[in-house]
């Protein structure tokens, strides 16, 4: 869905419910690429790192070094832009229960996050983030292990719709000081 | 540490800050020698002779000093609805605690604090690594006051309550042969007897070892004498000495055990008053920690092999006041560090009374997941097997025998696995040698986490994590595992409409 979409849904819905989109979202395409890219060239700037000491080492062999080199600059980033790639499986939903969000294909997980147990909000923009107008969403909840939920590469719109809409149910439910 | 009834009056809440104990930087000096032990041990032994003592002098000097700004610079006052703590004397720090926000409230007394008739007192909120503030120390009955101020949230008018707490009959003390029994299944001296093996392995002398020999020694010689000569050859005599040395070792781990059981949980009593559960306990350091009975987040039940010989049980709690580390085993857990199965479960049916504890319709799980728990032990024994193979020839096949056993393992285990929600509770059992039953009210659950592995969708099942605050960070204690995929899906979908319709209860 893209962001006119969700705006069109948005002002269609009655101004007294919450801006509730019940659909999965995916993220952008541009997401996916920036975040496949940037865990591409992570991983063949630190596979590079590791090895370009025993590969200078390595005194005859010129054939076999270069070889591997060129093994290492082509496995780390394919390796790497899989991994980030796996961002296109992500899907999330707010709806009135609360916050949804499924990730990976493979090893599939299914998050929920119910409305009342949100702690806080954190919306993150780094630099590169800003550029593609990106931004990440952490939902801090009390629990141990699901204690913060990272919904990354939303529209800058969408996230800040998003943190609005679970900002104000935890007003609603007033456990303040 | 419960002889005296609180008395409101010793408190001064008259509006003005007021200091700890005098006695404070004494206490304080301590704690902090005890985080400084190490390299103060080291200092004084590693530079024997030569004028490096001066330096752990000099540090020890320090510490005192930094333990008497503490106490000049930590001012309390006590409100009606809540505590605010002045600490710091460089970094300046102001901090307001309301009662209301407290799950859990601490007394501990050492041998030195009850010597001097103080306590030290910690007021923990949820969550958070260290306590909300550490009071360090107060006189016996200011303490003891302040515990009851906390428990009826700042009204100093009802006294009475304090007193009624007294009179209201343990719900579980143990007597010296239950505190052996705990001693003998927890097997604590386990963990003393490796912490100084290690110790032993750094001191870098040959102490072990040397020990080790002499006892080998010792034995060979008695052994000897009792078979006659040539015992030194025979495997007979050889066997007896190793076995017997090991008999010894046991024996030895299990009295220290024995031994710290005692030391811990002397005269342990559980009490409840209106709606707060305190524990007491402790031979020579004593310790109170109490918390309401609603901040408790999770409950677990334990049974292991030993504790079923004896025919008894353990029950621990989490509350969300998380410590972790050193300050842990001071909070609230152990609600009966053991007890027979009725017991256990005339506890939880008397704190859950609504919850259905007894009356639980447990549900299997995946009718496949036996061979989903069997498949990793079943890769490791086939590899195994193989590499016997390649190396040993046919004799190495019969590691091929691991396989039914691992089979029959894995379908034991999946037979006790089971899992269970009425809509107040949600629980999970687990274990087949050691069991577990984890289970909190369903309104404590935070967060759920619905997972599938290929495999787990290869054979149609998902595993569900409910988590809660204040569990454990190694290992989920309701993590129910290999239930059928719709099973699955509607327990989640239903706790996650029960979780958004509720308020959080803390």
């Amino acid at each position: 869905m893209t962001s006119t979409e969700f705006d069109a849904a948005q002002a269609s819905a009655p101004a007294a419910q919450p801006p509730t989109v019940e659909t999965w979202h995916a993220p952008p395409a541009r997401a996916v690429r920036l975040h496949a890219g940037f865990l591409a060239a992570i991983f063949g700037v630190c596979g590079l790192g590791a090895m370009i000491g025993p590969l200078l080492a390595m005194d005859d062999h010129r054939a076999t070094r270069i070889g591997v080199a060129f093994a290492l600059l082509l496995l780390g980033p394919s390796l790497g832009g899989w991994i980030g790639a796996r961002l296109r499986h992500q899907r999330w939903k707010l709806d009135a229960e609360g916050l949804w969000l499924r990730t990976g294909r493979l090893w599939w997980r299914e998050t929920r996050v119910p409305a009342s147990r949100v702690q806080h909000v954190d919306l993150k923009h780094g630099p590169l983030e800003r550029r593609f107008r990106l931004a990440t969403l952490v939902v801090h909840t009390a629990a141990v292990h699901l204690s913060g939920i990272t919904v990354r590469g939303l529209d800058e719109g969408d996230a800040q719709r998003l943190r609005d809409a679970l900002a104000r149910q935890l007003d609603d439910a007033g456990d303040a000081l | 540490m419960s002889q005296a009834a609180p008395d409101a009056a010793s408190l001064p809440q008259d509006g003005q800050e007021h200091r700890l104990h005098p006695l404070s930087w004494l206490f304080v000096l301590v704690a902090q020698l005890k985080q400084f032990i190490l390299p103060l041990i080291v200092l004084l032994f590693a530079g024997r002779g030569d004028r490096h003592d001066l330096w752990g002098l000099l540090a020890v000097g320090a510490l005192v000093l930094a333990s008497l700004a503490e106490y000049f610079t930590y001012r309390y006052l006590l409100r009606s609805d809540g505590i605010r703590i002045r600490s710091g004397w460089l970094h300046r720090s102001l901090r307001e605690i309301p009662f209301a926000r407290i799950h859990n409230v601490n007394l501990h007394q050492s041998l030195l604090h009850r010597l001097f008739g103080v306590a030290e007192v910690r007021l923990e909120s949820a969550g958070g690594v260290k306590p909300e503030a550490q009071m360090r120390v107060l006189r016996l009955d200011q303490a003891l006051a302040l515990e009851a101020l906390v428990r009826r949230r700042g009204t100093p008018g009802a006294g009475a309550a304090g007193i009624d707490a007294e009179a209201a009959p343990p719900l579980l003390t143990l007597s010296t042969g239950e505190l052996v029994r705990l001693g003998l299944i927890s097997n604590r001296g386990m963990l003393v007897v490796a912490a100084a093996f290690g110790a032993l392995a750094q001191a870098g002398n040959d102490i072990f070892a040397t020990v080790v020999e002499r006892w080998g020694k010792l034995l060979f010689g008695r052994v000897s004498a009792f078979m006659g000569a040539h015992a030194h050859d025979s495997a007979l005599g050889l066997g007896l000495a190793a076995i017997s040395l090991v008999v010894a070792a046991l024996v030895l781990v299990r009295l220290l055990s024995v031994l710290l059981a005692i030391l811990q949980f002397h005269g342990f009593t559980l009490r409840e008053d209106d709606g707060r559960l305190s524990v007491e306990r402790g031979l020579l350091a004593r310790s109170r920690s109490s918390a309401r009975r609603r901040r408790i987040q999770a409950w677990s039940l334990r049974e292991g092999v030993l504790h079923r010989w004896f025919r008894r049980r353990s029950l621990r709690v989490d509350t969300a006041a998380g410590q972790r580390g050193a300050q842990e085993h001071h909070t609230l857990k152990d609600i009966a560090p053991i007890a027979t199965p009725r017991r256990c479960d005339e506890l939880i049916g008397h704190f859950l009374p609504a919850a259905g504890w007894g009356a639980l319709d447990w549900q299997p799980v995946h009718r496949g997941a036996w061979l989903r728990i069997a498949i990793p032990g079943l890769l490791f024994a086939l590899l195994a097997t193989g590499a016997l193979w390649w190396n040993f020839g046919g004799i190495g096949l019969l590691g091929l025998l691991l396989v039914p056993l691992q089979l029959w393992r894995a379908h034991r285990i999946a037979g006790a696995c089971g899992y269970a929600d009425n809509g107040k509770l949600v629980a999970w059992r687990s274990g087949w040698l050691a069991k577990t039953w984890n289970f909190a009210e369903c309104d404590k659950v935070q967060a759920l986490r619905l997972s599938q592995s290929p495999l787990d969708r290869r054979l149609g099942m998902a595993s569900l994590l409910l988590d809660t605050a204040g569990a454990s960070p190694f290992g989920a204690p309701l993590h129910l595992h290999h239930l059928p995929l719709a099973a699955a899906q509607a327990l989640s979908a239903r706790l996650g409409a029960q979780l958004a319709r509720r308020r959080l209860q803390w």
